[in-house]
């Protein structure tokens, strides 16, 4: 089990790393992305640029700038180009934001997809089963982005029954907080409603073939409680670990559209900006950020895989 | 022998002829009977419609630009005049409001802030944000079932370090990738070797939209892969003295087209969500190209005035993905009712 | 008082209860009490200022926000309109005393005068604050290369700059130029030139820990990129004591100043007077509505920029007169005011109105596409292949599709190539980019002397291979003596702004550009503001001196 544990953590690293040197490369492959002309303002002359360049250190062969750069992140000193302000501390002052839209959004996302999914599951084949099916197939097949924009344009403006966006801190005010939430958890939870649900339904339709169930039954057990204690709970097991997955995503970047269009101040609206404005340290800072969040969501679903699944903690092939 | 009653039956087949001999009985092409299934699900057969009649709409675009609305999709006409019921009206008036939608041939969705013809735009947009789906799920197939197979087959350490590549493209958030990669080769384009692709070349995205989704579409394939190399008729294959290419491509790769099959389609699905999702933030179709993403994200300047230039072009992708989903899924059933194929998306 | 009670009152009810709208224009204190009204007021920007530091900030948000925190030696006058070009003494006693060379200016330090914090302002402060424009590496420093020493203390061969003498005790302050300068007293006036205190850090940004202030009002916090918050300086009657009446006093007691992006989110607030100011004009799709709706608290106000379309000179088929005459026949100013949602001024002009120097008339009669592609035609370029640049933002880029297009009418094979904002000035003015044929182009003021659109923008040695604004490549030796001729006059010199004008027309009948707009903002107040009083400067943008509670 150690065993498991460092090797999975080695491999974290490792990950990591890749994807620093790729960010790093990607961006210095840019042309016209040298950022000591930009920050030396639109009049600047050439010797103002070389003492902008030499004070940034971009002079410097490519694989100390990027050493440097590792270094301040991990001393939380990293400033960026464009206004020269911490990273590290950005990204921090960004992370409420961020976390009360994605954990609020899983919630919401989870509760609808087990419900849904044991409603069309119970009534399979019937209206109620066709409907939410329907409905959750909608769901999937929008842009996120487009959907916000909807949501705003007649839910804040046409019929004034939202705030406008931006963020309000849980702390100043739990209210604001949950008023100026609930359009962009609704948004980002739409996306993943359907797949869920329909998953749910499926494992659920499956299960309820099993022997275990049919046993249950013969026992006296009502219906209801075969369905929530047997079929629900054992069809859970994979929707569980594929959210691990998900929500690393949402958490790691995908709530940089929900964000954006909402103006909510977490780590994706930075993102967004530093993307935009081809600022490099930024982009590592969030870039690490995601992917930390991913890899590490990934570790622990295939912890708990190992957990429940002997095979694997012994190396022997994985299950499709 | 005599086949049992009830022991081979799938719900909703045929049913199996009973009390007659085995050597009797015809038998039947797995794939005849997925399309029998097909057939039955009317859902999903008109959503094939449905995604059908939406690319023939959208290749019909150079029609209806040349007759109806005289206009190409690129062609500004901000400061002109248009006849409409008898009165000639501003285009975009002098505040820049652009004309309305209405029963005219020439704008009937409107016109947006330069003066170009919505329909028009649409049209030609379906072109691109289909064609780019098409293109990228083509890419992103190739090269999933190429890492797929060589990591499945070979296993040791092509495997792993094919697996090590898949883990850092996944964890790479997805967006920021597509939008990186986006941004860094649209200014110079990409060069490799001989091969080289202009900057706003359509083949950007594609590669990038392609390239994104391999994970997603490689892990499931693997694992399948995996399963099937433990079966019989490989070893026998192996023994038969049939070298791995052979094996991969005449004994692997029909067992998982099925999965391939699948997979692209609902692939296509994904590719117009990212599509539409970088050209939104700049780093998709390069303007003044048309997508149904670019549509959205230039009408979302306009949302309070002008709302169905947004509204349009969203519908018209949730139309397609729609409609993609619906036909992969009943696909989905047809040619798997047991559900082997479980998607990772 | 009574008045603002009740407003504020309603305001507070109006909006959804339901959902307890947070934040509802923190007022204290409502009006009444001693000189100079007073209350709270908020202001939204869609860009926080780059920096908090005089030396540093260089976009419009930061000089509006700052104009009335530092004081330099001269500032502008707080007037609107023209009026607010002329260059007045601040903290210096009168205007600078010039030598006849007009290398050498002489001036005083106002005597008795204190900082925010209490410390007194020394005339090595003004010293300090130049030495920190070089330090920084600030992007203002280029207009104080002219002093004698500067170069040599900004590549660190000397610990002073040996140019610029002060004395504590007199405030004598005597600045040394190696040239004369013409523009050099409205350079003093720029917010690069503040004293700061030595306590200042030298070579660092200061954003998170402003230095004191010297002007009505101080930084009291900043939580940079999101907001911070000026309160009135309780030390500025030193300076107002001092004899500096030119430096207005504030008329409000705090305002809060915070970033949201979605500008159709700040417009509804103003509407809904949750908002007191939006910095930033109100996006295309909503101004029809405020003009209408709320034109009793809207207003259209000039700045001094030109947009234009930037042809490189150097490269067929641009370098033939007749293509660049046929664009500007060709462009149509209506079309692209339209696009800008009616906001744009049109013009022909390299200066715009309100610049010394400006004269309105029309080489190129039009639009006219006719004669355009008459001009192409006998032009005949061998070489149709164009490409075209623009930035993303989005008015930018639709400014961008619309010259694509045109030039695609005019029988060009044109290609359209979209650059991030932040990059683009530095990718077209870098000359190892490929194919820099023609784009769109923009440009603000410095500070309203002529030379500081020639010079950048027009003049021969501004052909730089990197950070370049000239960007049409232009190299006219007559006019680029012209231009170092008048630079050495001041403007107010008989005759010299006549000259300027002619340059201007020089230029364009060489149609070296194809401008075609002036930018126009807006002042948009919440009810309770005083509207006739605030006004739009044309240097420093909305004066916060004249933000005022009714």
């Amino acid at each position: 089990m150690a065993r498991f544990i460092v090797r999975r953590l080695l491999g974290m690293i490792a990950v990591l790393f890749a994807i620093s040197v790729i960010v790093f490369l990607i961006f210095n492959v840019i042309p016209n992305s040298d950022p000591a002309a930009r920050i030396a303002g639109k009049n600047a002359d050439p010797a103002l640029i070389a003492r902008v360049s030499a004070d940034l250190g971009l002079d410097q062969p490519l694989p100390v700038q990027y050493l440097t750069m590792m270094k301040q992140i991990f001393t939380g000193q990293l400033m960026s180009y464009a206004k020269d302000r911490n990273v590290v501390q950005q990204i921090w002052d960004g992370v409420p934001a961020t976390f009360s839209l994605c954990i609020g959004a899983a919630v919401i996302w989870m509760a609808l997809a087990v419900l849904f999914g044991y409603m069309s599951a119970i009534h399979a084949g019937k209206f109620t089963d066709r409907a939410l099916t329907i409905l959750s197939l909608v769901g999937i097949s929008m842009p996120v982005f487009w959907l916000a924009a909807i949501l705003l344009y007649f839910l804040t403006f046409k019929i004034q029954l939202f705030p406008t966006g931006s963020y309000v801190p849980l702390t100043e005010n739990p209210v604001g907080w949950a008023s100026h939430l609930i359009l962009p958890w609704f948004t980002l939870a739409v996306l993943f409603v359907g797949f869920y649900s329909r998953m749910l339904r499926s494992n659920m339709l499956d299960a309820m073939n099993e022997d275990y169930v049919r046993t249950a039954r013969a026992k006296g057990l009502s219906e209801r409680q075969v369905r929530i204690r047997h079929v629900l709970r054992n069809s859970m097991i994979p929707i569980v670990t594929l959210f691990g997955l998900d929500f690393g995503q949402v958490v790691g970047g995908g709530a940089i559209l929900t964000e954006t269009v909402y103006n909510l101040n977490g780590v994706g609206l930075y993102a967004g900006e530093a993307i935009r404005s081809l600022d490099l340290p930024p982009l590592i800072g969030v870039t690490l950020f995601g992917a930390f969040f991913i890899v590490l969501f990934n570790t622990i679903v295939d912890f708990a895989y190992a957990v429940l699944d002997p095979r694997i903690r012994l190396g022997e092939a994985a299950p499709a | 022998m005599v086949v049992p009653v009830g022991e081979l039956e799938v719900p909703g087949e045929p049913p199996l002829p009973t009390g007659v001999p085995a050597s009797q009985i015809q038998g039947r092409n797995p794939w005849y009977l997925a399309w029998l299934r097909l057939r039955r699900n009317k859902v999903a057969l008109v959503c094939g419609a449905v995604f059908v009649l939406i690319v023939l709409f959208c290749l019909a675009a150079p029609l209806w630009a040349e007759h109806v609305a005289h206009t190409g999709p690129n062609e500004n006409h901000i400061t002109e005049k248009v006849v409409i019921d008898g009165q000639p009206t501003n285009v975009v008036a002098p505040d820049g409001t652009p004309i309305g939608p209405g029963l005219h041939g020439q704008y009937l969705l409107g016109a947006d802030q330069n003066g170009r013809d919505v329909m028009v735009r649409l049209m030609y947009g379906g072109r691109t944000s289909i064609y780019i789906g098409l293109a990228a799920a083509a890419v992103t197939t190739v090269l999933s079932v190429i890492v797929a197979l060589l990591a499945g087959y070979y296993r040791g350490w092509i495997d792993s370090v094919l697996s090590r590549i898949m883990d850092v493209i996944w964890a790479f958030p997805v967006l920021l990738l597509g939008i990186a990669l986006g941004t860094a080769l649209a200014i110079g384009g990409l060069k490799i070797g001989p091969l080289a692709i202009a900057g706003d070349s359509i083949w950007i995205p594609i590669m990038i939209i392609g390239f994104v989704y391999v994970p997603y579409m490689a892990r499931p394939i693997r694992g399948e892969i995996l399963a099937l190399r433990e079966k019989e008729f490989i070893e026998a294959a192996v023994a038969q003295g049939k070298g791995p290419l052979r094996i991969m491509f005449s004994e692997l790769l029909p067992n998982i087209i099925s999965t391939i099959i699948v997979f692209f389609t609902l692939n296509i699905a994904n590719n117009m969500l990212l599509e539409s999702a970088l050209s939104f933030l700049g780093a998709g179709v390069r303007p003044p190209n048309a997508s149904w993403g670019t549509m959205i994200a230039d009408g979302y300047e306009m949302i309070y005035t002008a709302p169905h230039l947004t509204i349009v072009p969203g519908l018209m992708i949730i139309a397609t993905v729609l409609s993609l989903n619906v036909f992969g899924d009943g696909l989905r059933d047809a040619l798997d009712p047991r559900a082997k194929i479980r998607l990772e998306h | 008082m009574n008045t603002l009670r009740k407003v504020v009152a309603i305001v507070c009810i109006t909006p959804l209860a339901a959902f307890g709208v947070a934040a509802c224009g923190s007022d204290k204190g409502g009006g009444g009490g001693g000189g100079g009204g007073g209350g709270d007021i908020n202001v939204a920007l869609t860009s926080f200022p780059d920096y908090i530091d005089p030396q540093l900030s260089y976009t419009l948000e930061g000089w509006e926000v700052l104009w009335n925190v530092y004081t330099p030696l001269l500032t502008y006058k707080h007037a609107k309109g023209k009026e607010g070009t002329q260059v007045v003494p601040a903290l210096a006693e009168k205007m600078p005393d010039i030598s006849p060379d007009g290398k050498t200016y002489k001036l005083k330090l106002r005597q008795n005068m204190k900082y925010s914090d209490g410390t007194p302002i020394k005339a090595s402060d003004f010293a300090y604050g130049i030495q920190r424009l070089f330090k920084t590496d600030s992007g203002g420093s280029v207009f104080f290369n002219g002093i004698v020493g500067a170069k040599d203390y900004a590549d660190g061969k000397a610990n002073t700059i040996s140019g610029i003498k002060t004395d504590d005790n007199t405030g004598d302050i005597t600045i040394e130029l190696a040239e004369a300068n013409g523009t050099f007293e409205n350079v003093l006036g720029l917010m690069f030139a503040a004293p700061v205190p030595p306590s200042t850090p030298l070579d660092k940004d200061a954003t998170n820990n402003p230095p004191p202030s010297s002007g009505p009002f101080m930084i009291s916090k900043v939580e940079a990129p999101r907001t911070l918050t000026m309160e009135r300086n309780p030390n500025f009657k030193t300076v107002k004591d001092a004899g500096a009446d030119e430096v207005v006093d504030a008329s409000v007691d705090k305002i809060t100043v915070t970033e949201n992006k979605n500008n159709s989110a700040q417009v509804t607030d103003i509407e809904q007077n949750k908002v007191d100011f939006m910095v930033d004009p109100p996006a295309s799709d909503r101004l029809q509505e405020v003009k209408t709706r709320y034109g009793n608290r809207f207003r259209m106000e000039d700045s001094i920029n030109t947009y234009f379309f930037w042809m490189n000179t150097q490269k067929p088929p641009f370098n033939d007169l007749k293509v660049r005459q046929a664009i500007n026949y060709a462009v149509d100013p209506e079309a692209l005011n339209r696009i800008f949602g009616g906001r744009m001024h049109p013009t022909q002009q390299v200066l715009p109105p309100g610049m010394p120097g400006y004269s309105e008339y029309k080489l190129f009669p039009g639009p006219d596409m006719n004669k355009a592609k008459q001009l192409i035609a006998e032009a005949n370029p061998a070489d149709r292949n164009i490409t075209v640049w623009t930035n993303d933002e989005p008015d930018r880029k639709r400014i961008g599709e619309y010259y694509h297009d045109l030039l695609t009418q005019l029988g060009f094979n044109a290609t359209l190539k979209v650059i991030a904002g932040d990059v683009y000035f530095t990718t077209i003015g870098n000359e190892s980019t490929p194919d820099l044929d023609t784009g769109f182009g923009d440009w603000f003021q410095d500070f309203p002397h002529p030379d500081d659109f020639f010079r950048p923008l027009l003049h021969g040695d501004s052909i730089l291979p990197t950070n370049s604004n000239n960007w049409s490549r232009v190299n006219i030796p007559a006019n680029n003596a012209k231009q170092d001729e008048l630079l050495t006059k001041l403007i107010g010199d008989g005759g010299v702004e006549q000259q300027y004008a002619d340059l201007d027309k020089a230029y364009m009948e060489q149609a070296v550009w194809a401008p075609y707009g002036n930018e126009r903002f807006t002042t948009f107040l919440s009810e309770r503001m005083d509207f006739d009083k605030s006004y739009h400067h044309l240097l420093f943008n909305q004066d916060y001196s004249s933000f005022a509670i009714k």
